[in-house]
């Protein structure tokens, strides 16, 4: 097993190194920012000197250097827009996001189980209509529309949850996660209901019904233990796009986490700030893969052969 | 009822209960709860004239020496309760006794000399140095506890209004950094700030003024529009700010002229837009009215000029320029048959989200524009990218282009507007003569009537000599405010939210 994850860890850190270079250099593409801090009336002296506290002057590969040796003394710079410790104000934001990734996934999982496996159990019934109505609503309809009409009907129209925010309870929660539940628990659905179809037809169902279980003891005990890995494996890359893409939520409902950071500080070409976001999200996505690796040889048996082997 | 289904759901699994009245935004009883576009990126008093800092902290947290009147333009007291300019480049001021600041440090002369030498003449790099006074280093002594004196290189009729942008900081303030909080005398102080979330005020106990009329105030930042206005509908914050006309506050909304004026500005140093003919035709073919009408929804007034009414320096009798596509064609022509390539490749560049309905004002002028027979092709922008086109040094070699502008003159005197838009070398301007560069500082010198009829004269001479802009529209501004809140906004709101002018209503 640590054989495994060893490779695993080294296969997943070149992406890592990809993805912080590729930013540092997008990033310093798209302008330099003395425009949007300085005055539109600074002289060229001032705007010569913002360039040269920032370091803005040098070669792109000496900010280069400077901001990997940063990293190696967990340093990572200020935030041009604020003046604090960009890894602060990452820091400070990831909590919110994953709160919300976590709450979102567990509601999505939970009620794709039941919807899915009912659905698979019957087919044609009521939960087989829902699974395949979320499914096409997951995949055509875009999260900002949701939220939108979801803050007109429930918060404005009907006065039951407040339109935004953080602050108001759990019911602030209700909105943002019942957004970004929608494409997960689509997704999710589709394939337990699928798994579970084929786990129903499979021989050691049959033997099991014929021995004498109970539906409900069949569908628990039997075929979702077996269509659980396919579910995870899809949950796990639904979890990465959660933490990654809460973009669109993050911004309408004010929820102040990374996503709404990380916009924030394209548009302020915030520099320091975005690549301390990038860092912290690639690195979660990079443990997260490794949990769903790990999860996923604890379930299924062949895969824990094949790793110790 | 999917949406119905999967909330309830939500609704069960967080195990909450609903009721309406507790979204409050965190003010709790007595307090008013404001939602704006942004968060302040720092409350840092020598940031005061960026439009987020400034809605938040000026007049509010810290206060000048002296105030401008949004609606008359004249300067009020406030920290300073007499000023007079004693010599020609000295200013005096008389201070205000008995101020503190909510540190205990007591304003006096030594006070203000302090700020305005950390604003002005520091190396912090202030956004109030260069936008209100550009290279000049300014010359303040304190007299004696209550009186300053302000001297200037050159006589500046106009210090007062422009130190009116300077708000006051305590002594103890750091010289050497600039800070997140700031200590001032105003109304308000900062109670708490939780970075991303929200930012409470609380009422300056020992305020010289009177107390305001809520204790405490919370701001909260949504960046949509349509969930600012929400959330006042829903009860759950008083006012919201910079709505567009779609954001759905309705019978809450209230609509008010800011000092915005839109403007196309024609990079005049390339081919066809070189020439004056083609320059004009882009002023025939803007259908200012209709644009105002269908697209603004008749909150805006098209524009013959740079600056609204109420600026010192506005000229009630310039003219709108006619909508004639037919004289435009025509002039276009006129320009080809002398062999100006107006068939070169126009760019009609603007900043995404710059003012509502942006993107369909932009299609139909350059629908109009290809009426004219030029070559237009849109590009729209963000505001870091549109900002390398806006101001100087402009990028190079970039080929002829049109260049949506939107500017607010917030400090009341067309000085401001002229030296940036209109001077040949200013820095968000393009092109002039020599004769108007002169006849601008000429007008920048004079005081009171002579000043005002100085740069009436100016509006006209732009439109029938320069033409380096194609104005469209003088702006309004929408808020959205609770039926328990007493406020009016005027054309200063947008920077400046006084929270002493609200009230409950009783």
């Amino acid at each position: 097993m640590t054989g495994f994850l060893r490779r695993r860890a080294i296969t997943s850190l070149l992406p890592l190194i990809a993805v912080l270079l590729g930013v540092f250099f997008l990033a310093r593409l798209t302008g330099d920012p003395a425009n949007l801090y300085l005055p539109v009336s600074a002289t060229p002296e001032q705007r010569q000197q913002f360039i040269e506290q920032n370091g803005l002057d040098d070669s792109v590969w000496a900010q280069m250097g400077d901001y990997l040796w940063g990293i190696l003394h967990l340093d990572f710079g200020e935030s041009l827009r604020t003046g604090e410790s960009a890894a602060t104000m990452a820091l400070r934001a990831f909590p919110a996001t994953l709160q919300l990734a976590f709450s979102t996934m567990l509601i999505a999982v939970v009620g794709a189980v039941i919807i899915g496996s009912w659905a698979a159990y019957r087919p044609n019934s009521i939960a087989d209509r829902i699974s395949s109505f979320l499914s096409m609503t997951a995949a055509s309809v875009p999260d900002f529309w949701f939220a939108i009409i979801g803050v007109w009907i429930f918060a404005v129209g009907l006065g039951w949850l407040p339109t935004s925010g953080v602050t108001g309870g759990m019911a602030s929660w209700v909105l943002p996660v019942a957004t970004l539940v929608i494409r997960p628990l689509g997704v999710l659905t589709q394939v337990v209901r699928g798994a579970m179809v084929s786990a129903l037809s499979a021989p050691y169902v049959r033997l099991a019904r014929s021995k004498g279980a109970g539906d409900l003891r069949v569908v628990t005990h039997h075929a979702l233990r077996n269509a659980a890995a396919p579910a995870l494996t899809v949950a796990g890359d639904l979890m990465v796009g959660l933490v990654n893409g809460a973009v669109v939520v993050e911004t309408i409902f004010g929820w102040p986490g990374i996503g709404k950071l990380m916009i924030d500080s394209i548009l302020g070409r915030d520099f320091a700030v975005l690549q301390a976001c990038v860092l912290l999200t690639a690195v979660s996505i990079f443990v997260l893969n490794i949990l769903i690796d790990i999860g996923y040889a604890l379930l299924d048996a062949r895969v824990r052969e094949k790793v110790s082997a | 009822m999917l949406i119905a289904a999967v909330l309830g759901a939500a609704l069960i699994v967080s195990g909450c209960t609903v009721a309406n009245s507790e979204y409050v935004t965190g003010g709790g009883a007595g307090g008013l709860r404001i939602v704006l576009p942004e968060e302040p990126p720092t409350l840092e008093a020598c940031q005061s004239s960026l439009t987020s800092t400034g809605i938040v902290l000026r007049s509010n947290i810290t206060e000048p020496l002296v105030e401008r009147d949004a609606d008359t333009g004249d300067l009020g007291p406030k920290l300073a309760t007499a000023w007079e300019q004693t010599t020609d480049d000295t200013w005096t001021f008389t201070l205000r006794q008995g101020v503190t600041f909510t540190d205990g440090t007591p304003f006096d002369a030594e006070a203000a000399a302090f700020t305005i030498d950390r604003a002005v003449n520091s190396d912090l790099g202030c956004e109030v140095e260069g936008y209100v006074f550009g290279d000049t280093d300014l010359d303040v002594k304190a007299v004696d506890d209550t009186t300053l004196t302000v001297t200037t290189p050159e006589p500046d009729p106009i210090l007062p209004l422009r130190l009116s942008f300077v708000e006051m900081v305590s002594t103890k303030t750091s010289t050497t950094e600039k800070v997140r909080v700031p200590i001032g005398t105003g109304p308000y102080e900062v109670a708490d700030w939780q970075s991303g979330q929200r930012l409470s005020l609380e009422a300056n106990p020992n305020y010289w003024g009177g107390q305001p009329g809520y204790q405490s105030v919370n701001y909260v930042w949504r960046a949509e529009g349509s969930v600012r206005a929400a959330m006042v509908a829903n009860g759950e914050a008083d006012i919201a700010t910079s709505l567009a006309p779609e954001d759905g506050a309705g019978e809450l909304a209230v609509a008010y002229r800011n000092n915005e004026t839109t403007a196309l500005r024609i990079q005049a140093d390339e081919p066809p837009l070189d020439d004056i003919r083609v320059r004009q035709a882009v002023n025939y073919v803007i259908d200012r009215n209709t644009l105002v009408r269908t697209l603004f929804e008749n909150l805006a007034t098209p524009a013959g000029e740079l600056i609204p009414e109420g600026i010192v320096g506005y000229n009630p009798d310039e003219k709108v320029w006619p909508y004639d596509p037919a004289r435009a064609r025509q002039l276009v022509d006129e320009a080809k048959a002398d062999g100006v390539p107006v068939d070169n490749q126009i760019r009609l560049i603007a900043r995404t989200g710059q003012f509502p309905r942006i993107a369909e004002t932009i299609e139909v002028i350059q629908s109009e524009l290809a009426k004219a027979g030029l070559n237009v092709k849109i590009q729209m922008m963000d505001t870091n990218t549109q900002l390398t086109y806006q101001i100087r040094p402009f990028p190079e070699d970039t080929g002829p282009y049109l260049l949506m502008i939107m500017h607010g003159n917030q400090a009341g005197d067309a000085a401001f507007t002229l030296d940036q838009y209109m001077l040949r070398e200013g820095y968000q301007s393009s092109w002039g003569t020599e004769e108007f560069d002169a006849s601008i500082r000429d007008a920048e010198a004079l005081k009171g009537d002579e000043r005002q009829a100085a740069f009436e004269k100016l509006w006209p001479y732009e439109q029938e000599k320069v033409v380096q802009y194609a104005y469209i529209a003088h702006m309004s501004a929408i808020l959205a405010k609770s039926a328990s809140v007493s406020y009016q906004p005027d054309s200063a709101t947008g920077d400046e939210m006084r929270l002493a002018e609200m009230s409950p209503v009783s």
